[in-house]
């Protein structure tokens, strides 16, 4: 039976196709990073550099994306602009995440009135629709990426919370966790050992899947005009700052920066959706005994 | 010799699983506690091993009392009982070795120096090979990963062994085997077990005596009269 | 007549790291129509594998051979459960030609879905019932088919005991009238009582025209209820034998099988000596032979399963000696 060549399972095609989003996820992320860390270094050009002369030019071999308005050419421009905007996201998903861990498992780990303290906060938290709390934190600093920063954390650490809460509770209810404590371990051991590592992919992947979510509501508030200045580029204020001329019919103004909104959201997200399935218990062993 | 006395207890205080029920182990005695599912005998099982706080009642180990459940027992008292569950995928943390989750009660308990070979001496001993000790628990079938959460209830040689359901999910000779192993265990070291089931034939055979649920919490004080081991047969058929 | 017709079935595991898993190598076996035969061996010996295979569940490294041909109704064709593919088997062959009967019901039905709406959606899935009191009779009908009791079906699965849990999943399995039941350890963890319940309800529903694979570590349920029984050790079939023959007299006739009768409580309450080898490494000749005491240089070589057995050295022993007198050793001796 050895030499025996066997056909593969019908199920091999879903995981195919499964296989083949995760690689284009990931190739277009990379990209995506790549392009953000070394165009700027490397072209030296300024993207700040008005040329009055080229203005609103369509794309063409010189300028791929066009130029705008006052003749600053919109690729560089959507590059730099997405340098920044994935910084305010990673950074901004990453306060929230920590936040959010470090309340939910407070709540989950100690149970008992700091539980239900904590859960009636996050209740009223998430009872503010979050884009109305995140203008009025804005509001109250000058325009620039650390207010930005601020607003999309402190908005945003209520899911992962819940979530993080949610899986310390499931936790703590398994029977390992009775083993653990019948083995002599200590409050602190059971944390460190079982209940964080038993979380921290469940958070990792909500920071993951945050950065998306952080990315457009930078874009959001500074298209509102209360995020970032207008002359700092990022995608919120490329496509705010295009509104005049796609009335007057130039479209690429608009549509380069959004689609460098929408292409590497979309690609962070389908990464992250490839995590979530490598943790789910069930795909997790490729053998069933 | 482990007392528990009026126990109470449950989940919700106004309908407690558990009620007003006291049971013996005799020093060395293998006691089985037969009822079906859902009756409260695991809940009593986790109250006896400290690791749920009964609402009345106490337990006394070895003439003293316990001083508290959970994390509130001393360590020394909570590490007098080793504990098997019913089903082995929800005793093991997913993310340990099996040599890690045998040794880790020698670890939690500060002795990691020799802890590895402990786990393996005691892995050896449950029927365990050499070879699945570098494996996490999704990587073994349901009875190699019961043989090591037996591994781990022995490696501080406990005084009581407490198995709610150890076998239930496990196919005949891995329970003869399982069984096996605790006997020799208790035959080494004169520990008590208070094994939890629901197959009559099973505890029958293991353990000295067999109580049912159903007379446990009817009778006030029925088995705190009951006749030491060594007046019984040793098997009852 | 013949429901299911398995030949050289084999399912192995490309593995990563290391070599390929051997989980279940040339099964054979036939299943006819009021049948019912259960597939019993130690955990980790493939029949879980064996089922998925059935079902066309196997994940993305498993590498099949083989053939598993599902009879069709009338004069339809038969379909072949392993070369089939995905399409056709969740639309034409899960719940209305072979039903599953789930390991452990409560992790089988939706949480947040009452036992009314998943039976609502099968039958109306399955059986193309439309129409609002047509559905709900037809509902309440496939409840009390398995004795669900009507003023439960609004419940939801958490506030049912284990044994209506266990029935609503029986009862969905029923709603396609699929000629061939699956029950996947249909068992683990229940009572004594609600075992034998729920095996007898089982084998009520397979009657005349259906036919019933039980694949459980539990041989006092196979005993209960089978026609025959399969014995699986380390991925291939070992013995076939009629039930009444191999748990009475003259009991089974491969080692492997007997040692597994011995290890019951109620026998010698002793184990098979020694490890299931593992099936990454499993050796050229019989899998059995480190663990028995009859192997010698002949065990050394494949035996070929025929007569129902795949042994070297089957046990022959006259009929009075089969059962020796149960002693009373000491238990695990």
């Amino acid at each position: 039976m050895a030499d025996l060549a066997l056909p593969t399972a019908p199920g091999r095609v879903a995981r195919t196709a499964r296989t083949w989003k995760l690689r284009i996820s990931a190739t277009l992320v990379a990209g995506f990073v790549l392009a953000v860390l070394l165009v700027p270094p490397l072209v030296g050009l300024d993207e700040q550099a008005v040329d009055l002369g080229a203005k609103l030019l369509p794309p063409s071999l010189d300028h791929p994306f066009g130029t705008d308005d006052v003749g600053r050419d919109l690729l560089l421009r959507c590059v730099y602009g997405l340098r920044v905007s994935l910084l305010v996201g990673v950074v901004a998903a990453l306060v929230a995440t920590v936040l959010g861990t470090a309340v939910g498992a407070a709540a989950g780990a100690l149970g008992g009135w700091t539980d239900r303290l904590v859960m009636r906060c996050v209740d009223a938290f998430s009872s503010v629709p979050h884009l109305l709390l995140g203008i009025f934190i804005v509001a109250l600093f000058r325009p620039g990426v650390w207010p930005v920063v601020v607003s999309v954390g402190l908005t945003h650490w209520v899911s992962t919370a819940r979530i993080v809460r949610a899986e310390i509770l499931s936790l703590r209810a398994r029977p390992y966790i009775d083993a653990a404590v019948s083995g002599g371990a200590s409050r602190l051991r059971l944390a460190r050992r079982h209940l964080i590592p038993g979380v921290l992919p469940q958070a990792g992947l909500a920071a993951v899947l945050m950065i998306p979510h952080a990315i457009w509501h930078e874009s959001a508030l500074s298209f509102l005009g209360l995020g970032l200045p207008t002359h700092q580029a990022s995608l919120g204020t490329l496509v705010q700052s295009a509104r005049g001329t796609l009335l007057a019919g130039d479209w690429w103004p608009t549509l380069f920066p959004g689609l460098f909104i929408i292409v590497p959201t979309l690609a962070i997200a389908g990464l992250a959706g490839a995590w979530r399935e490598r943790l789910n218990p069930r795909r997790r062993s490729e053998l069933m005994l | 010799m482990l007392e528990l006395l009026s126990l109470t207890a449950g989940y919700d205080r106004r309908a407690p699983v558990v009620r007003d029920v006291t049971l013996t182990l005799a020093p060395g005695e293998a006691v089985g506690l037969l009822g079906p599912s859902g009756c409260g005998k695991s809940t009593l099982a986790r109250v006896a091993a400290l690791l749920h706080r009964p609402d009345s009642g106490r337990v006394v180990i070895d003439g003293e009392p316990a001083r508290g459940y959970r994390h509130r027992a001393p360590r020394a008292q909570r590490t007098a009982f080793g504990v098997v569950f019913q089903q082995p995928r929800q005793s093991a943390d997913p993310r340990l070795r099996l040599a890690d989750l045998i040794a880790e009660p020698l670890r939690a308990t500060g002795r990691p120096e020799g802890a590895a070979d402990k786990a393996a001496e005691t892995a050896d001993t449950v029927g365990l090979g050499s070879d699945l000790l570098g494996r996490r628990p999704h990587e073994v079938s349901d009875g190699q990963l019961q043989r090591a959460c037996l591994a781990r209830a022995l490696i501080l040689r406990p005084r009581y062994l407490v198995c709610d359901e150890m076998t239930a999910m496990l196919d005949a000779s891995t329970t003869a085997a399982l069984v096996g192993v605790v006997e020799e265990y208790r035959r080494e070291t004169g520990a008590a077990l208070l094994a939890v089931g629901h197959d009559r034939v099973l505890l029958d055979r293991w353990c000295d005596r067999t109580v049912e649920w159903s007379e446990l919490g009817s009778r006030h004080d029925g088995l705190a009269t009951a006749k030491p081991p060594a007046e019984q047969s040793p098997s009852v058929r | 007549m013949t429901v299911l017709s398995v030949r050289g079935l084999t399912v192995r595991f490309r593995m990563r790291e290391s070599a390929p898993v051997r989980a279940v190598t040339d099964v054979s076996f036939d299943l006819a129509a009021g049948e019912c035969l259960a597939l019993v061996g130690e955990s980790g010996c493939g029949k879980s594998v064996l089922a998925s295979a059935l079902l066309g569940l196997l994940p993305g490294n498993a590498e099949t051979a083989g053939s598993a041909l599902l009879a069709g109704a009338g004069d339809d064709p038969a379909t072949d459960l392993i070369a089939a593919d995905e399409a056709i088997l969740a639309r034409t062959v899960r719940g209305r030609r072979v039903g599953l009967v789930p390991q452990s019901p409560a992790a089988h039905l939706t949480p947040v879905r009452t036992v009314r709406a998943h039976l609502t959606e099968t039958v109306r899935r399955l059986t193309g019932t439309r129409g609002r009191d047509a559905l709900r009779t037809a509902t309440e009908a496939a409840a009390a088919r398995v004795s669900f009791p009507a003023g439960h079906l609004d419940r939801h699965p958490h506030e049912l005991s284990g044994g209506l849990a266990q029935r609503a999943a029986t009862a969905l399995a029923l709603v396609g009238d699929a000629p061939l039941l699956l029950a996947d350890e249909p068992t683990t963890g229940l009572d004594r009582d609600l075992v034998d319940r729920t095996v007898d309800e089982l084998r009520r529903h397979t009657g005349a025209t259906r036919a019933l694979l039980m694949i459980t570590h539990d041989l006092a349920a196979a005993a209960r209820i089978a026609d025959r029984v399969a014995v699986m050790y380390a991925g291939r079939l070992v013995e076939i034998a009629e039930a009444d023959a191999f748990f009475g007299t003259p009991g089974p006739r491969h080692p492997y099988a007997r040692g597994l009768l011995d290890a019951l409580p109620e026998r010698a309450f002793r184990p098979v000596p020694g490890r299931p080898p593992e099936l990454a490494a499993l050796p050229a000749g019989c899998a059995f032979a480190a663990r028995c005491a009859h192997a010698d240089t002949a065990c050394a070589t494949q035996p070929p399963l025929t007569g129902g057995l795949a042994c070297h050295h089957p046990h022959t022993a006259p009929a009075d000696l089969v059962h020796p007198p149960q002693a009373a050793e000491a238990p695990g001796a």
